[in-house]
């Protein structure tokens, strides 16, 4: 009786276990997918961008943007950890730190990122990127919509190697390129 | 009559609400450079919340509208895109983007840290000038990249940024040792070092002799094509092939010169090799 207990115990305990790992990981597919991104990279020089890295660029900088808006929504910092660093980070922290303070919070969604890649460093430690991103902005006093509009803004980007990814250093909006 | 002055009261609150809520408005001034104070004029009367968001900052306080709100230095201290909202009735927003200041500094990367002379396209150097609150600077500027050994100017040429960022390629110099690669934007200057090494060894000589315990061999002293001593550390390789098999030692060059001391008692062909270049074969007599 009690062996037949403790495997019903397992069962229960691997099946919670399972929808929990199973719940994280479609949602965190859902925050990729609902960012949608293209790269292209013919016109980066000096260096030639390979297969491989503009696979990693993508699926990092589409990380890096779904981390921002998860950031920026619920004025969080762990987020930001990873998919930022220098520059970046400072200010997002900072941003996030400022809206914490305010009651502010941002709502990206229907996020559409056109990246081209416009300089790639001789040794490929620096990729300099355009991205023109249009996305649905929503800017929120606690609960009330201050401002509800969809924004095409252009960014200047500075993403380097990591141990394992790329990480967006600068992040700079600019009025056109 | 009542409702006559119920209708008349209606009318009157609408077109004050009307009146109030169109004359709500905000005025910007264009591009202004990050940490620069500006003033957002506002028309309408009464009182109403100001918002301003963007890079590292989440600002809102009340503001009394038709006069102007000051933004600090520190407010704009962020390249990028700002939203200016004002809420009273409703919402207005205004966007506006802030641009880098002038520059001052400059990340400079450089590479390799150590190369061999006289190698095609072996140096690099990226520059990026940021202002100073760390901004890109996307507005073209001349960046002056010189490559000096000691006294002699090997590179010297002024870039012109693209996309803020400028950059350079070029071959290494011909005599080893240090190597100052500088880059420069009016007063802003950042300097790398690179030390250039001896190439590939040149001629690898060998000479060797038997002594009580075996063979000493050692090579001349190793320069490469250049003339350059190659530096101590670089392992020469020497190879004895004899009647009793082939033994092998390496062995670090000292002060230009490799040495190994070799067992084998009978005749022994004794060649040496440092990467991939071969020296010379030499034969050393049995043991009399």
């Amino acid at each position: 009786m009690s062996r037949t207990v403790k495997r019903a115990d397992y069962f229960h305990l691997f099946a919670v276990a399972g929808i929990l790992f199973l719940a994280s990981s479609l949602n965190s597919y859902a925050a990729d997918a609902a960012v949608q991104v293209q790269l292209d990279v013919n016109k980066a020089g000096p260096r030639a961008v390979e297969s491989l890295t503009e696979r990693g660029i993508l699926r990092d900088y589409r990380f890096a943007w779904s981390s921002m808006a998860q950031a920026l929504q619920f004025n969080t910092l762990d987020s930001l950890e990873g998919p930022f660093s220098g520059q970046a980070r400072q200010w997002l922290r900072q941003t996030v730190t400022s809206q914490q303070q305010s009651g502010l919070s941002r709502r990206y969604s229907d996020q559409s990122h056109h990246l081209e890649a416009v300089f790639y460093a001789p040794e490929g430690d620096v990729v300099e990127l355009h991205d023109t991103a249009q996305y649905h902005l929503q800017i929120l006093d606690g609960d009330k919509t201050i401002l509800d509009e969809n924004v095409v803004v252009h960014y200047v980007v500075l993403m380097t190697p990591g141990a394992d990814r790329w990480t967006i250093r600068q992040l700079q909006a600019v009025p056109q390129f | 009559m009542t409702r006559l002055l119920r209708i008349c009261a209606a009318t009157y609150l609408a077109a004050a609400c009307v009146g109030v809520c169109a004359a709500q408005d905000l005025h910007i001034p264009e591009s202004p450079a990050a940490g620069q104070e500006i003033s957002i004029s506002t028309s309408g009367s009464g009182k109403a919340t100001f918002y301003l968001t963007g890079p590292a900052v989440s600002r809102k306080n009340d503001v009394p509208l038709g006069e102007d709100i000051h933004l600090a230095a520190q407010d704009l201290r962020n390249a990028g895109h700002y939203v200016a909202i004002l809420c009273s009735d409703t919402c207005k927003s205004a966007s506006f983007y802030v641009s880098a200041a002038k520059p001052l500094s400059l990340t400079f990367l450089v590479h390799p840290s150590r190369v061999p002379v006289a190698l095609h396209d072996a140096i690099s150097g990226v520059a990026f000038p940021f202002d100073q609150y760390h901004n890109l600077v996307l507005a073209p500027v001349n960046v002056n990249f010189q490559l000096n050994a000691k006294e002699a100017s090997l590179f010297s040429r002024a870039v012109r940024t693209k996309n803020g960022v400028a950059w350079f390629r070029t071959p290494s110099g011909k005599s080893a040792g240090p190597l100052q690669v500088t880059a420069a934007l009016d007063d802003v200057t950042a300097r790398r070092a690179v030390q250039q090494v001896a190439s590939d060894p040149c001629n690898l000589r060998i000479t060797g002799q038997r002594t009580k315990t075996g063979i000493l061999v050692q090579t001349e002293p190793v320069h490469d094509c250049a003339g350059n001593v190659l530096p101590d550390g670089t392992i020469v390789t020497f190879t004895a092939t004899g009647p009793h098999g082939k033994g092998t030692v390496d062995a670090p060059i000292k002060q230009g010169v490799a040495r190994a001391q070799m067992d084998s008692t009978g005749v022994a062909v004794i060649s040496a090799a440092s990467g991939v270049v071969m020296g010379n074969e030499i034969r050393v007599e049995a043991r009399p």
